[in-house]
């Protein structure tokens, strides 16, 4: 059974009134809501101003002509000011506060062609609040002049297939935005970039990205100020600070600013990261570095928008956006009351944690091909990686042993180096192998475990213990025994520089003498059959 | 159960309205699929539901589908009463096609009938007040058929407002034969207009009476009080078995000359294929099959009238034959179906 339709709306005091016969003529917005020949109003609820009850009354009794299902209930509606946003939002809100709806039983319409805008406005935002619980109807002319055209507009965007596909385009982009476009493969961090673009175009609260160095964490920061710009959601710059590189009145003045001889060498007067940053983004890196007063500082900064420069007695006002990095446990730092308990409060409410390299390994390729081609970009030459020396450092970088301590930090400066070294802007085989021992060398301390690791899976538990200076070169003789199909190939990369000055000529058979030495050899440090 | 194709023929309203009027008479209950299933918006529009409420009525019907955009409908009727009430078409619908409805049922009813219907009197794509009130219901009262129409306020589309008033009583109809006679008797043009510039009514019941030789004093331009603007030309021509009507409405944006000229064209028409013009041959088909048998000559069936034959056949047990006559023309008759 068809529910029976009841609809709420305003008489239209110019649109609805006419008189005498000539007023068929004409289409009054209404009455001709009520004309439908398909559609059929079985409650119309009309709100009426005090001084047009006489245009009510023929309205009235011309919806009762033309459809004489329809019950018209008029109620009086005074709105001081149509034109005034506040008083009319406040008035209709009060109205349907006061009216009760039954959902299970009937379908509730608003019909906002008649009103001021300002109504329609109000009306819109009534019904898609869900304050009033109603589709819209919009009314229009058309060829038969008292009826016009009828539109039910439902709000409800999920069932608009071309707009909801445009929202989901948009957030692709957003997301693929914030990823500066590298198609990252790790669930946890696309889900959370995701999570990070809903944030940060919804809220303009602080935003905190806690990772290990070089995570990503500026880098991000960055993007995000770009979306919001993009978004026209910001107006202002981006400026960004580490707090750990300022240290006392350097943070105080490179924060807040300082006047003109505040402190000795403030020779003249400075503006400070905080009004620069004015409706725009504020990005503050390892934020656990800065000092306990200028923490509170910055925390009166954000809740008020005004604080002091050095120096200076007049408050400057600045409205900007945080994102804080960290790497510390900032819970921790505020127990051991090296942290403000209430700045921590003020910007954890929206906390990311970015995930370490290491911990998405599978996103290394995609960064890498990101890294090699901003590499190439910021050389302004072509620079390319053959597929063998890609695969090569891949099978380097993805492997659970390789640390990668300092994130996309050491990822972006090993692509640096290829890229730098390499001959023709090529990165062969032979740059990977000296950037990976760079790199082993590099976390050298920092990966004892990994050598260790490597060295008992090969030489056994109980093997001789090794120097440190022999250790290291024997795991990298391994993991390149690994990273080869046969001993030849291994030999042509271990020894390959001298192999360019033709002062060798049998890798191999030098690396099967090496490996011999440690009682090993090529089977067992590959765990390779035999042929 | 009776099971109607509502896509059957021209597909539109006129076969749910025969099926309402054929079930109602016979009692024998209907069910109709794919109404409308023709028409771009198919399925119950407001008028249409107008018919079935009022069908309802009469036949104390139990009704299942009757709401609006509904495409199948149910139709059970339990008595055939008459009695006294008031019918409201809601979007100004015609009246007079709710008349077309209920008219045979309250003919065969226990107790006379006096019923208000308001709505549209003058409707575009619907018989005029004076088409029913000169052309058909003189012929059905020839049949013996006690009724009367009343027009007891003009309402023209799109505003309606208008009010007609059906009185009868219970009667019995007798088979009718209408003789191929096309002598002319008089032939009259009026129009009538309400709140529409002062010589709309004069140009086109001027036009039309130049183009087919009336004479001045048969014809009348009058302004009725309707709540709404309209207009609406006619010519009534006698013959001798009958009197046929031929309606134009005034429409804004249209000529009144174009409006006239489309009445002439519609009479020229009906002068080489008459007696009985197309819309009128429609609408005797029902009273002459409940009398059980009747004559008649008209032009090349429209698909209006074939429906209408294929409808009637499915609720009683009658035959129509079409049987080719001079002048591109078609003898219908009508009479008891041969059981098979």
């Amino acid at each position: 059974m068809a529910r029976p339709a009841v609809v709420y709306g305003q008489l239209g005091t110019t649109l609805d009134a006419g008189r005498g016969p000539k007023r068929w003529e004409r289409w009054r917005p209404t009455v001709g809501l009520c004309a439908q020949p398909d559609w059929q109003v079985h409650r119309l609820e009309l709100l009426v101003p005090p001084r047009y009850r006489d245009v009510a009354a023929q309205v009235v009794a011309d919806v009762q002509q033309i459809s004489p299902e329809t019950v018209v209930r008029q109620h009086t509606l005074d709105l001081d000011d149509p034109w005034d946003f506040e008083s009319v939002y406040g008035a209709l809100a009060d109205f349907f506060a006061g009216c009760t709806f039954d959902p299970e039983r009937e379908d509730t319409y608003v019909h906002i062609t008649t009103g001021t805008h300002v109504s329609q406005i109000s009306l819109f935002l009534l019904a898609e609040s869900r304050r009033v619980p109603a589709r819209l109807i919009q009314t229009g002319t058309g060829p038969d002049p008292v009826r016009g055209l009828l539109r039910i507009i439902d709000l409800d965007l999920s069932r608009y297939d071309r707009i909801a596909k445009h929202f989901a385009h948009e957030r692709v982009l957003a997301t693929s935005f914030l990823k500066d476009g590298i198609a990252t493969r790790n669930a946890a961090f696309n889900a959370l970039i995701e999570r990070i673009e809903h944030v940060a175009v919804r809220s303009p609260d602080p935003v905190l990205l806690l990772g290990p160095t070089g995570a990503g964490k500026s880098r991000l920061a960055e993007r995000m100020y770009a979306l919001l710009r993009a978004r026209r959601l910001v107006e202002g710059a981006f400026v960004a600070l580490n707090c750990a590189t300022v240290r006392g009145d350097g943070a105080s003045s490179a924060l807040f600013g300082h006047v003109k001889g505040a402190f000795t060498g403030a020779v003249s007067e400075r503006a400070g990261l905080l009004r620069s940053g004015h409706g725009g983004v504020v990005f503050l890196d390892e934020l656990d570095a800065l000092g306990l007063d200028e923490q509170a500082m910055l925390l009166r900064a954000l809740e008020e928008h005004r604080f002091l420069p050095v120096g200076s007695d007049r408050e400057v006002d600045s409205k900007f956006r945080l994102i804080a990095g960290s790497n510390a446990d900032l819970a921790a730092e505020a127990a051991a009351g090296r942290f403000r308990e209430d700045l921590l409060a003020r910007i954890d409410t929206w906390t990311f944690r970015l995930p370490a390299l290491a911990d998405r390994r599978e996103d290394i390729a995609p960064n890498l091909d990101f890294e090699v081609a901003r590499f190439a970009d910021a050389a302004g030459r072509r620079v390319t990686m053959n597929h063998e020396a890609r695969a090569r450092f891949l099978l380097f970088a993805e492997d659970p042993s390789t640390p990668w301590s300092r994130n996309f930090r050491d990822l972006g400066a090993a692509v640096r180096r290829m890229g730098t070294l390499a001959d023709g802007g090529r990165i062969t085989t032979r740059e990977v192998d000296e950037e990976v021992a760079r790199l082993r060398s590099h976390w050298g301390a920092g990966a004892p475990d990994a050598d260790a690791a490597v060295l008992a899976e090969v030489r056994g538990p109980g093997a001789e213990p090794l120097d440190p200076f022999e250790a290291v070169q024997l795991a990298y003789v391994v993991r390149t025994c690994r990273a080869h199909p046969t001993l030849a190939a291994a030999g042509r990369a271990l020894f390959a520089v001298s192999r360019a000055r033709r002062t060798s000529t049998n890798d191999g058979d030098r690396l099967r003498k090496y490996l011999a030495g440690y009682g090993l050899d090529f089977a067992a440090v590959t765990g390779r059959p035999r042929v | 159960m009776i099971t109607i194709d509502g896509t059957t023929g021209e597909g539109g309203g006129q076969v749910l309205r025969t099926s309402l009027a054929l079930s109602l008479v016979t009692g024998s209950p209907f069910t109709i699929e794919r109404i409308r299933g023709g028409r771009a918006k198919p399925g119950l529009m407001r008028q249409h539901l107008a018919c079935v409420r009022a069908a309802a009525w009469v036949g104390a019907a139990v009704v299942e589908g009757d709401e609006l955009g509904s495409s199948a409908l149910v139709f059970r009727p339990t008595a055939s009463r008459g009695g006294e009430t008031t019918i409201r078409i809601g979007s100004a619908g015609s009246c007079n096609l709710v008349v077309q409805t209920v008219l045979p049922a309250l003919l065969y009813a226990d107790q006379p009938s006096d019923v208000r219907i308001e709505g549209g009197t003058h409707n575009p794509l619907a018989p005029s007040f004076e088409y029913l009130d000169q052309a058909f219901l003189p012929l059905i009262r020839r049949m013996g058929a006690d009724v009367t129409l009343e027009l007891v306020r003009p309402g023209f589309a799109p505003a309606g407002g208008g009010e007609v008033r059906l009185r009868a009583r219970p009667s019995r109809l007798t088979p009718l034969s209408l003789p191929d006679a096309t002598e002319l008797g008089d032939v009259r043009v009026d129009a009538i207009v309400s709140s529409v510039p002062g010589n709309v009514g004069f140009r086109e019941t001027e036009r039309i009476r130049r183009r087919l030789g009336i004479p001045v004093e048969h014809t009348r331009t009058r302004t009725v009080a309707a709540d709404g603007p309209g207009n609406c030309v006619w010519v009534t021509a006698r013959t001798p078995a009958l009197t046929e009507c031929f309606v134009g409405y005034g429409d804004r944006g249209r000529r009144a000359e174009a409006v006239a000229d489309e009445v002439a064209d519609a009479y020229e028409q009906w002068r080489r294929f008459g007696p009985v013009g197309p819309h009128l041959a429609d609408q005797l088909m029902l009273p002459l099959a409940l009398a059980g048998g009747g004559a008649f000559t008209t032009g090349p069936l429209t698909m209006h009238s074939e429906t209408n034959q294929w409808t009637i056949e499915r609720f009683l047990p009658v035959r129509f034959a079409n049987e080719p006559a001079a002048g591109g023309r078609v003898k219908v008759t009508v009479g008891p179906a041969i059981p098979e």
